[in-house]
This record gives structure tokens, C-alpha cells and sequence, in this order.
């Protein structure tokens, strides 16, 4: 297995050189992570753990599913556990023109009605998890950054790139609620398996560590991520399984009807 | 063996100064250590339930302390777009200072932070009410009415009338040695930003703002008042004695005691309060009389020139007084001994160290004066001079021979006066009324809770028993019928909970119509709205109002006064209705936190405490008298004066609306500890007199003559060291001082004119 791992590093190296002698910068780097082949679609088991820092923990089971249009894409979630939210469902059609806002859509059983949510801003936390709706992309919108290569180091064996994003305004810097975000690239797969944020004070504020890291279907997969905001000792642990890659989802999947519907097992 | 130590001393006068000097520099090293208390829950014992819940309070839905900074606007009202552009200037100023915690909505409440919950056609809308200045004047007048539907935040941030708003913020945890610097750094912003808006008024106070304006207080009363004492000191001993030895050397003793007593503090770990503050001027009344009663019996015999040697003559002035100097350092200390039956740390402390105190200078007393006059020259006694105030004390002397009768009615009706007041007595343990009236932080916080929903926060913690219990809708309607039912008290300025929140949204999401205003509907729906919610708020948003498994729940009152009439009020009414909507049967548990329930408690522990030690104080102070002069009838007799003068000190408290607060507290024991010196002296030199087989007259004009004027010296002593206090900047000094000084006078003038009368009028009786 190591003997692999060094083979699939050294084939990588020898392809990439060429690109290295011009002078990698940051933007390159995260241009890369973003054209990562990640599958048409996925459908996976989500867990969320949120413990705050007294270790009380809330769990919340999930079912999801996404699939990508182009440049946007579509997910739905439904929530399975706890009880009292089950069958509620979440929709999302998510745009990368910047100009239009994401579309989401919650049904509600004890209501009986899909209703509405409101875009949200970059910055704002989503669903209660130390994650805001910018944490939760792929990629960050790469335009809104000043990239920096700050340097190249080894973390838990694996050669990474550690890029600096910087945000190009004061406003964008409110938006975001970031001063400063540090992504540690793993050269060999083009993922970032650490992320490191500071607030607008400054300040230290979270960070993000993905574990887990295996190949499911030929794609590199993380299948668990823990984010800890230091300041507040509050920290979201997720747990992926039951990976399912590019199974050609329905359109119709990602209706408001079909979230009525529930999830009844696929 | 005291002879033995006596020898000692006067055989070994240099090391024995040299002893004093080290033991000094010890305690002067020690004060460094000295450290400052002004959280008010720290007055609390470690095991009261306002002092637990608080810590519970704070680890499960974050502090309620939070600085508070208000706008006013007469002309204007703060909805125009300068004062509105000024709402987000001072929210990102106090967003980006390092001493708040600005982590989450709560952290930092503003116009510019809260956030409106608004039902769309087929949604929820979760937005800033303010996201920016509004540009256009249609934009504020949309602000102003959405804030006004929005009836959770009306008063809390902006004020009814349109014409305030106030910021809350939280500092950072556990900061409370920086609340001075807080109220600094705010204080400084908020005089820049009075240079710019002319029109607009600022106020600035909460409770970290009080602690921190008390913590600067503190030690710079200390400071000033120290010098005003030793002035006063120095001319009262100049006019006493007229020599510089005379001025010095108390002057040095008591200096010493109270160095020695602070570093005693120090080395212990002991926290200085504000009543603590107190303590060197205390310490300094008391422990002059030794030194003064010291140096005249020496200067007396020096004149009388009985003694060749002065070794001789210091031994006999040791001898002859090292008794009552034990004797009335011992009934005083007693005195003080006993606030240890109070449950409040500050006061017990007070006590404990006083008496450390008083024990200090007694033994500084017997070893600086003999040792000093060892070393110094012996000056020759001047030419008798008269004693000061002779004309008035031989007046006294006749007005209680001639007028017994007279002086037993005038004790008689202050007594009756007294009583009377004593029964208006009231217990109050506010913060904010130890700042005098026109104080800036006082009127701050005055403006403050006109405009506002109040300035002092009350919580009361429920705990559901089980997870997603505070979901259910019997509880939360049940909420919403507590709430209900505090707003209805006149001081209570608003109430909030998860409850309201879950009200508004359940409208929101029913088209906002009005019929839907009510709590959810079933325990499924609750959790949905939340987790909708959680889609565009903050996951923090509700964080002080519910923990993360929706089991507790906080109901966060505002009060606009800190006064702890209302909390007990508020407790008696409510402590019914809470066990049948939250009965303890089904797994639900009440708990009140905060500054309103710490103070009520602090309250309710004075009184307690209060009458626990006073008993206790008379008590052992009478028996300490009938083992002294083992005659119950002489013991009783001691007693006479400082009951009279206590008595006097509550019915002038009640009379004049003085509540009782953890300074005035002390007053009755301060009054007892330090009043029965008086009658010890006078009982010890009457008794002598008597033995000596003078008739009852030369037993009284002796006395008087002798110990009359010994006491009237030390009353002025004390009354003005106390009377100092009346400069302090905060009030409970103030009072404290006016109390005592006036405790004094009474104590001074029963011993001095009553004592005589029950004495020849008891002898009589005896004798029939």
C-alpha cells in the first residue's frame, strides 16, 4: 500500500513538473482543486455531530443526493433522524454565475408545505453546524480572493501546498466574516485536507480537518471532516458513507414534489 | 510574665524597634499581593444558590453582565441617517475591540446586529434589520415600522418613542480585572463621539461598567482619604501633647498597625471590597486611644516627678495600664468578632481583621511607646498646663449632678424616637445607589432605564427535565404565561425566552397572520421552525435563551431597578404560579440567576447576619464585662450606653430612609465594638474610685475628670476619622461615616452623662 501511495506520487511528480518550473502560484493551485473530478453525481449517508463545548452533542442523520449541471448544481437532503425533524427535506439549486442568488427549498411535515428559505449571506452558519454556506462549496468563489503559495510542507506524510486567500475587500471581508484563510492542498489528489480561518479581528477562529481520505469509484472522496471554531469551542463532526458516484440521478430528484414525497429508500 | 516582657523591652530597646521596623517591611512587601474585589456575587458564600446558579447561568447560556450604551435624541429620535450611520459606526467600533466576546448575536445587541423574522409569501426571511445604512428616506421609514411590528426588540433596543437606542455588548469571559479598562476605552469612544453629534446624548452602564467604575473607585478613595486622616491625626495629637514625639509617635504606631493588618490581608489572599476599605481608618480611630492614653499617663507622671528613673517611671505607666488596654482591645475585638456570624465573606473578613487589627495595635502600643522613650531624650516636663476642655468637662459635671431627672427623660425620649424608626427599617443591597445621586454613572443608568426595558438583569433558568423537553407546547405556552406574568410588575422593564421567537416564526410561517401568534402547535413543528431557522440565522442566535438539546431554557428579565424590594416581590408572587406550570414532580426545576436575585440574596443575608452578630456581639461583650468586674449588675450597667447608642443607629437608619446595605451593616457592630471601650474605662475607674471610699459625687467628679476627658478625646478622634468618609465618592462610605460619627456622639454622651446617673441612682437602691 505505501509502495503504491509513493508510485502514484512520483507518477504525479513527473506530470506536473512542467508546471512547477513556471512558478506555481495560488490561484493556480486552487484553480486546480476546483477542475478535480468529484463525479456527475453522488449520493451519500450523512451524519452531523454538533457538540458545543460542554460536550453536549446533537446528531442528525441524512440522506443526500446532488448532481452537477454544468457549472451549477442540485442536491437534496432529507433528514432521517432525529425524529422529530424526520422526513423534512431540503432542496438546492446552486448557481455559479454570481450574479444569481442560490435557490432553497425546505419542506416541513408538521406543516405539510415546501417553504422558502431565504439566500443567505456567504458568512452566515449553516443549519447550525460551525460550517457557513462559503465553507460548504467545493471550491470558494476564486475571484473574490488574493491568492498567495505561501510555501510547500509535509502534513501527516503527504506533500501539500499551504495557499493564503485573502479577501479583496473590506466589504467582501464583512461578508465573509474571514480575515484570512489558510488551504492546505494534498499535491497527489488536489484536495485540501486542512483549512485554517481567522475572524476580522484577526484572530484565530476555526479550523477544518478531512479524514478519512479513500478512492470510492475512482474518485477521491473525504469521508469525514470535523470543523472546530477555537473560539467558542463549538466543533461539527461529519461522518460520510454509503458513497454511490455517478448512479445517473433523475432530474425529477430534485423537485419540490419528489421532496414532498419523502425518501423512501432508493 | 508581662513584667518580664516589659523588662525586656525596656533592656532591649533597639532590638525591639528594630523588630517592629522588619515585621513592617514584611507586610509592606506583602501589599503588592493586595487584590481588589468588586464582582458582587464574590460577596456571596461560595454555597449560596445565586452565587451556584450564576456560574451555572453563565456555562449554560453565557453571561447576562453586559455593558450597556445608550443614544438618546430628544429633537431628532435616533431614525435619521446620521444617527443611523452612527448605530453602525459604534457596532463595528465595538465589534473589533479585543475586550468583547462579539462571537454571536447576543454577544452584541444593536440596531445594526438584530435580526428580523418575517413570513414571506411561501417562506421565512431571517435578515438584519438593519443590513447598512438605509440610503433613502423610505428605507428608514421601513426600518422604523418593521422594528415596531417587531415587538420583541421595542424598549430593549429602541425605544418606544423612537428617540433611543442601546447597544449591549458582552465582555469576554472571565475579564472581570479588565472591566476598568472597559469602561475606560468605552467612556473615551463615547466622549469622541459626543464631540461629533452635538444632539445626541450617551450613556454608558451594565453591570461590568458599575464593577469596573468601583474597582478605579476603590483605591483611589484609599488614597486620598489616607492623608486627610493622618492631617487630622496630626492636629489632634499636636493639640494634645504640642510635642513632635507627641504627633510621631502614634502617629507611627497606628501607621504600623495598619500596614502590618493590610499585609496580614495580603499574605492571606484576602480580597479588598469596599466596605474593606474602611478598615485602615477604623483601625486608626481605635488604635489611637492607646497611644494617647500611653504617652498622657506618662507625660503626667513625668510632671507629678514621683519616679527618678524613667525605666521606672515607663514600668509603672506599663503597669498601670497594660489591664484596660487588654481589656477594651479585647471587648472590641469580641465586637468585631462576631460579623463572623455572618454568611457574607466581606463582612466576616471586615471583622476578623479588625480585630487582627486592634490586636496589632495593641502589641505595637506596648512595645514602639516604651521602647521609643527609651531610646529618645528625656525631655523635662513642661509647667502644669491645663488640660484642654476642663471648662466644659467640670460643666458636665455639674449638669449631672444637678440634673439627673432632665438627662434620664432626654435618654428616655431618644430612646422611644429610636424604637420608633428602628420599626421603618428597611434592606436594600443595590450597586447603583452606593453612587451618590448626581454621580454620572448613577444618572447614566437613571436615563438609561426611563428610555429603556432596565439596566439590571434577573434569569431564571428552567430545566425541562429531558431532551427537547422546552419543544413541547404546553411548555413553552406555559413560558409564555410566566412572561406574561413578570411584565406585569411596574420594574420589570421586558422579559424574553425562546418562546417568543417560536411565537413569531409559527406567524411568519402562517402568512404572518395574526391568529397564528401563539406558541406552536405540536413539539414537531418547533423543532422544524428551528432548524428553518438555523438556514439563515446564526446557529448561535438562541444560544442564551436554550442549550443545544433543548432541555433548559432561560427567561431573561430586565429590571430597571436594582433595588431588592422588587426581586423579593417578584419571587413571592411567582414562587406558587411556577410549581404548577414547572412542577417538580414531572421532572421540571426552577432556578433564579442574576444580579437581581445575587442582590436580593446579598439582602436577605444581611439582615440574617445582621441580627445573628448583633445578638452575639451583646452578648459576648457582657459576659467579657461580668468576668472583668465580676458584678452582673456593673456588667448590665456596661451595657447601657452601647445598646442606648445602637438602638440610636437603626432608629436614625429607619427615621431618615437609610437602608441597611452591606456597609451600614456594620455599623451596629462597629458602634458596640468601639462604644464599650468607654464604659469599660469609665465602670474601671469609677470602681477604683469607689474602692478608694469616696463618696458617690467625688466618685463621679473624679472619673469624669480623669476618664471624661480621656473619652472625649478619642470621641473626636473617631468621630472625626469617620467624618472624613463623608468625602468619599460613594455612598456607603459616606453613610457608614455620618452613622458612626453620629453612634459616637451617643455613645459618648450616654457613658459620660447617663452612666453617673444609673450608678448613684443604683447605689442608692442598693442602700435602701
Amino acid at each position: 500500500m505505501k509502495h503504491k501511495g509513493i508510485l502514484v506520487l512520483a507518477a504525479f511528480f513527473l506530470f506536473s513538473s512542467p508546471t512547477l518550473a513556471t512558478e506555481l502560484s495560488g490561484l493556480d493551485v486552487m484553480k486546480q482543486v476546483e477542475l478535480r473530478n468529484d463525479g456527475q453525481d453522488l449520493t451519500q449517508k450523512m451524519t452531523q455531530r454538533l457538540i458545543d463545548r460542554r460536550g453536549n452533542v446533537r446528531e442528525r442523520h441524512m440522506m443526500s443526493f446532488s448532481k452537477d449541471y454544468g457549472l451549477d448544481s442540485k442536491s437534496v437532503t432529507y433528514f432521517l433522524e432525529p425524529a422529530n425533524v424526520r422526513d423534512t427535506a431540503m432542496l438546492t439549486w446552486d448557481y455559479a454565475a454570481e450574479s444569481k442568488d442560490d435557490d432553497q427549498w425546505l419542506y416541513l411535515p408538521a406543516l405539510k408545505k415546501v417553504r422558502r428559505i431565504s439566500s443567505s449571506d456567504r458568512g452566515d452558519y449553516f443549519m447550525g453546524t460551525d460550517f457557513t454556506f462559503e465553507d460548504i462549496k467545493k471550491t470558494p468563489e476564486l475571484g473574490d480572493y488574493h491568492w498567495t503559495l505561501l510555501r510547500e510542507e509535509i502534513l501527516d506524510g503527504f506533500d501539500v501546498w499551504v495557499v493564503e486567500a485573502k479577501p479583496k475587500t473590506k466589504e467582501l471581508e464583512r461578508n465573509l466574516g474571514y480575515s484570512k484563510v489558510e488551504y492546505f492542498v494534498r499535491k497527489d489528489i488536489l484536495m485540501y485536507v486542512r483549512v485554517d480561518f481567522w475572524d476580522r479581528k484577526g484572530k484565530a477562529l476555526k479550523q477544518l480537518l478531512s479524514t478519512g481520505i479513500q478512492k470510492i469509484d475512482g474518485i477521491w472522496t473525504a469521508t469525514a471532516g470535523v470543523m472546530t471554531n477555537t473560539q467558542t469551542q463549538h466543533r461539527t463532526e461529519l461522518t460520510f458513507s454509503e458513497h454511490r458516484y455517478n448512479q445517473g440521478l433523475a432530474d425529477r430528484t430534485f423537485s419540490e414534489r419528489m421532496i414532498k414525497r419523502g425518501y423512501r429508500g432508493q | 510574665m508581662m513584667h518580664t516582657l516589659f523588662n525586656w523591652v525596656l533592656n532591649h530597646p533597639k532590638s525591639t524597634l528594630l523588630f517592629l521596623l522588619f515585621m513592617t517591611g514584611l507586610a509592606v512587601g506583602q501589599m503588592r499581593h493586595l487584590h481588589i474585589e468588586t464582582d458582587v456575587d464574590a460577596m456571596l458564600p461560595k454555597h449560596s444558590d445565586a452565587y451556584l446558579n450564576k456560574q451555572i447561568l453563565e456555562d449554560r447560556f453565557g453571561s447576562s453582565d453586559l455593558v450597556i450604551i445608550g443614544i438618546i435624541n430628544e429633537k431628532d429620535g435616533i431614525y435619521t441617517p446620521e444617527n443611523l450611520a452612527l448605530v453602525q459606526e459604534l457596532t463595528d467600533w465595538l465589534g473589533e475591540q479585543e475586550l468583547f466576546r462579539t462571537l454571536s448575536l447576543n454577544d452584541l445587541l444593536s440596531l445594526a446586529t438584530i435580526k428580523d423574522i418575517k413570513g414571506t409569501e411561501d417562506g421565512l426571511d431571517v435578515e438584519l434589520f438593519m443590513d447598512g445604512v438605509p440610503e433613502t428616506q423610505e428605507g428608514i421609514h421601513q426600518l422604523k415600522q418593521r422594528m415596531h411590528d417587531f415587538a420583541i426588540y421595542e424598549d430593549v433596543i429602541v425605544s418606544k418613542d423612537g428617540t433611543g437606542t442601546i447597544f449591549a455588548v458582552r465582555p469576554l469571559p472571565d475579564s472581570r480585572d479588565k472591566y476598568a479598562d472597559i469602561y475606560e476605552l468605552v467612556q473615551k469612544k463615547v466622549t469622541e463621539l459626543e464631540g461629533r453629534y452635538h444632539n445626541n446624548k450617551f450613556f454608558v452602564s451594565g453591570r461590568p461598567v458599575i464593577e469596573g467604575v468601583f474597582g478605579m473607585y476603590m483605591p483611589e478613595e484609599m488614597k486620598r482619604m489616607q492623608p486627610m486622616i493622618m492631617i487630622l491625626l496630626v492636629l489632634l495629637l499636636y493639640v494634645s501633647f504640642r510635642t513632635t514625639r507627641g504627633v510621631l509617635l502614634p502617629l507611627i504606631g497606628v501607621l504600623m498597625a495598619e500596614i502590618w493588618t493590610l499585609g496580614t490581608m495580603a499574605a492571606l489572599g484576602i480580597n479588598i471590597y469596599t466596605i474593606t476599605t474602611m478598615l485602615p481608618i477604623l483601625i486608626m480611630a481605635i488604635g489611637i486611644a492607646d497611644a494617647v492614653h500611653f504617652l498622657s499617663r506618662e507625660r503626667l507622671l513625668a510632671h507629678q516627678d514621683h519616679f527618678k528613673e524613667r525605666k521606672e517611671r515607663v514600668i509603672e505607666v506599663m503597669h498601670e495600664l497594660w489591664k484596660p488596654m487588654v481589656m477594651t482591645s479585647v471587648t472590641t475585638g469580641v465586637g468585631f468578632l462576631s460579623m463572623l456570624s455572618s454568611d457574607l465573606p466581606p463582612i466576616r473578613e471586615f471583622g476578623v481583621f479588625a480585630a487582627v487589627g486592634i490586636v496589632y495595635a495593641l502589641l505595637i502600643s506596648m512595645l514602639l511607646f516604651p521602647a521609643a522613650l527609651m531610646i529618645l531624650k528625656d525631655q523635662p516636663a513642661k509647667g502644669q498646663r491645663k488640660p484642654m476642655f476642663s471648662h466644659y468637662v467640670d460643666w458636665s459635671s455639674q449638669v449631672i449632678l444637678n440634673y439627673p431627672k432632665q438627662i434620664m427623660a432626654f435618654f428616655l425620649v431618644l430612646m422611644i424616637i429610636s424604637v420608633v424608626g428602628l420599626t421603618k427599617l428597611t434592606v436594600d443591597a443595590s450597586m447603583i445607589e452606593q453612587f451618590k445621586p448626581n454621580d454620572p454613572l448613577r444618572q447614566a443608568d437613571m436615563a438609561l432605564n426611563q428610555h429603556f426595558s432596565g439596566t439590571t438583569s434577573l434569569d431564571i433558568m428552567i430545566d425541562t427535565g429531558k431532551k427537547d423537553g422546552l419543544l413541547e407546547p404546553e411548555f413553552l405556552q406555559h413560558l409564555v404565561d410566566l412572561q406574561t406574568e413578570i411584565e406585569k410588575d411596574p420594574v420589570v422593564g421586558d422579559t424574553s425566552s425562546i418562546a417568543e421567537f417560536l411565537v413569531m416564526m409559527n406567524q411568519a410561517l402562517h402568512a404572518d397572520d395574526p391568529a397564528y401568534h401563539v406558541v406552536p402547535a405540536s413539539s414537531e413543528l418547533a423543532a422544524q421552525y428551528l432548524l428553518l431557522y438555523s438556514f439563515s440565522g446564526a446557529p448561535d442566535d438562541f444560544e442564551t435563551f436554550m442549550t443545544g438539546d433543548y432541555r433548559h431554557a432561560h427567561v431573561r428579565i430586565n429590571m430597571k431597578t436594582d433595588g431588592t424590594e422588587a426581586v423579593a416581590r417578584l419571587l413571592e408572587n411567582l414562587g406558587e404560579k411556577t410549581s404548577v406550570w414547572f412542577p417538580e414532580s414531572e421532572g421540571f426545576k426552577v432556578e433564579w440567576a442574576g444580579t437581581g436575585f445575587t442582590l436580593h440574596r446579598l439582602a436577605e443575608m444581611i439582615i440574617s447576619g445582621q441580627i445573628a452578630s448583633l445578638l452575639l456581639s451583646v452578648l459576648s461583650i457582657f459576659l467579657l464585662c461580668w468576668w472583668m468586674f465580676k458584678r452582673l449588675r456593673v456588667a448590665f450597667i456596661a451595657m447601657i450606653p452601647v445598646s442606648l447608642a445602637v438602638t440610636v443607629n437603626y432608629g436614625t437608619m429607619g427615621s431618615f430612609g437609610i437602608p441597611l446595605d452591606i456597609a451600614t451593616a456594620l455599623t451596629g457592630a462597629m458602634a458596640l465594638g468601639i462604644g464599650v471601650d468607654f464604659a469599660i474605662h469609665y465602670l474601671h475607674r469609677y470602681h477604683e474610685e469607689q474602692v478608694a471610699n469616696h463618696s458617690d459625687v467625688e466618685s463621679v467628679l473624679n472619673t469624669n475628670r480623669s476618664v471624661g476627658h480621656a473619652i472625649l478625646f478619642n470621641t473626636i478622634v473617631v468621630v472625626g476619622g469617620f467624618l472624613v468618609l463623608l468625602s468619599a465618592a460613594l455612598y456607603p462610605q459616606m453613610k457608614l461615616g455620618a452613622l458612626i460619627a453620629a453612634t459616637m456622639v451617643v455613645c459618648y454622651l450616654a457613658t459620660v452623662y447617663l452612666f453617673p446617673v444609673l450608678l448613684v441612682l443604683g447605689q442608692k437602691r442598693d442602700v435602701s
